[in-house]
């Protein structure tokens, strides 16, 4: 249930999200309540994870789907949906998260409230269907050392800095850097190799 | 390697932002300068961060957040409808024949329909850039008021300061604060990571004999162990209550605790 979340694609090559976002710039409140219901779960589970307090992660989540409501005329209706959205709301968690810890660094170039997500996807990403990608990811970080996997989720859902890796791991800086590029490299190529 | 090359293997950690400030702006300058290999790296770079999104546990968002978002777009969708309708009945004759006039005139100058097209987009930015803008200070002020808030319970004389030591003796005390009126902050360092698909859950004991703990907020500490969570309106008064424990729950929290607690102090 929670991965049906994920849109298919149609035999016609028009995702059912690009065509809600279609009726969603008519302000159709039906279409903005289908991609809610579609996508809530994972916009939320990600966005808890990062912030860790259901009620402020609720927030945030609101905000994203607002956003959504409100500038939906700033999507690029050729792009995939979810990554977009998904990066969306991770930038959206991650501010909340370092205005309330007072750490303001890093990321600016990610801070904008539409995120540069390809206009044509990779060719791996339509050959997976969604729930098998998401299968795919969980256990292809899996296998990752446990120093590594933790590299990667202290960058992706704390926000961190190689740096601030380094320093929270107790590791060197250009072992921290190798794990989280070399990770990300073995994610692509494992979605490679099932697609 | 040449220069390129160093800077094709920045583009992941740039995607994900883990890049130090340096290294970061030497890259921003090199995209800047034109590489399509690079920038093309990135958008794909990005599509596989974002995948990443699917190791967060799975979790559920309440009814009542589908509620307030559907209440929320259907008041502007009333409220955009009702503004038109204004402008239908309040527009003079004189106007409309204005509008007819500059439509046949934008028929016969293309060039003044893409002028007037690129004012309308220019209205537009500025007014999400205002809305952008808006929600920012909107959620610093939340942010601030939350902050402000427990300062105040930390700070008030009346506020009564409870301990909770660690069934673990490895592990940290936790502290808390309570004030009659304002509410209950726990706070904590060094606090261990709950297990997978697990959080932190506080609980008030009642005083009264056989009464049932009441649940309260759950929440996680970040990566350093620290964490600080307020209860503005906890379920049960302080002079009705026992003690403060804190267990080890299901995400979401549970209505009665699951496992034995880890601290637990006497309120007094």
């Amino acid at each position: 249930m929670f991965l049906a979340a994920f849109s298919p694609k149609s035999s016609d090559d028009v995702s059912p999200d690009a065509t809600l976002m279609q009726q969603l710039l008519r302000k159709d409140v039906g279409a903005f309540e289908e991609l809610y219901e579609r996508h809530s779960r994972i916009v939320y589970s990600l966005v808890l994870r990062i912030l860790r307090q259901g009620s402020t992660a609720e927030e945030v989540v609101q905000d994203v789907f607002l956003q959504l409501w409100r500038n939906s005329s700033q999507f690029d209706l050729r792009r995939p949906f979810v990554p977009w959205l998904l990066t969306m709301a991770r930038n959206r968690a991650l501010d909340h998260l370092r205005l309330k810890s007072e750490r303001q660094r890093r990321r600016e170039d990610q801070t904008e409230e539409f995120p540069q997500i390809p206009v044509a996807a990779p060719e791996y990403e339509a050959a997976l269907d969604d729930q098998r990608r998401a299968e795919r990811v969980r256990a292809l970080i899996r296998s990752l050392p446990s120093a590594q996997k933790k590299a990667i989720e202290l960058a992706y859902f704390e926000g961190l800095s190689h740096s601030e890796i380094a320093a929270s791991l107790n590791e060197p800086l250009g072992t921290v850097k190798s794990w989280i590029r070399n990770g990300l490299l073995r994610l692509k190529e494992g979605l490679q190799a099932t697609s | 390697m040449n220069s390129h090359d160093q800077f094709r293997d920045l583009i992941e950690a740039y995607a994900i932002g883990s890049l130090d400030a340096p290294e970061r702006a030497a890259l921003e300058a090199h995209l800047a300068g034109g590489c399509d290999e690079c920038a093309k790296a990135l958008e794909e770079a990005r599509w596989l961060v974002s995948q990443l999104a699917y190791l967060a546990p799975n979790a559920e968002p309440s009814d009542m957040l589908k509620g307030r978002l559907l209440q929320t777009v259907r008041a502007e969708t009333a409220s955009s409808a009702n503004q038109t309708g204004v402008r239908q009945t309040t527009v003079p004759w004189w106007l409309w024949a204005g509008v007819a006039a500059l439509l046949l005139f934008s028929v016969y100058s293309a060039w003044n329909e893409r002028k007037l097209r690129n004012e309308i987009a220019n209205l537009q930015q500025q007014t999400e850039a205002q809305q952008a803008e808006r929600q920012k200070l909107e959620q610093e002020l939340t942010a601030a008021k939350t902050q402000a808030h427990e300062a105040m319970i930390w700070s008030d004389p009346k506020s009564k300061k409870i301990m909770l030591p660690p069934k673990d003796p490895t592990m940290e005390p936790l502290e808390a604060m309570w004030h009659p009126d304002m509410g209950l902050v726990v706070r904590g360092w060094k606090v261990p990571s709950p297990g997978d698909k697990r959080v932190l859950q506080l609980w008030l004991i009642p005083k009264k004999a056989g009464g049932k703990p009441m649940p309260s907020v759950t929440f996680w500490p970040d990566a350093s162990g620290k964490f600080s969570a307020m209860v503005e309106n906890p379920p049960d008064a302080m002079s009705d209550t026992q003690a403060l424990a804190i267990t080890e729950e299901p995400i979401g929290g549970s209505s009665q605790p699951t496992s034995t607690p880890m601290w637990v102090g006497g309120v007094s």
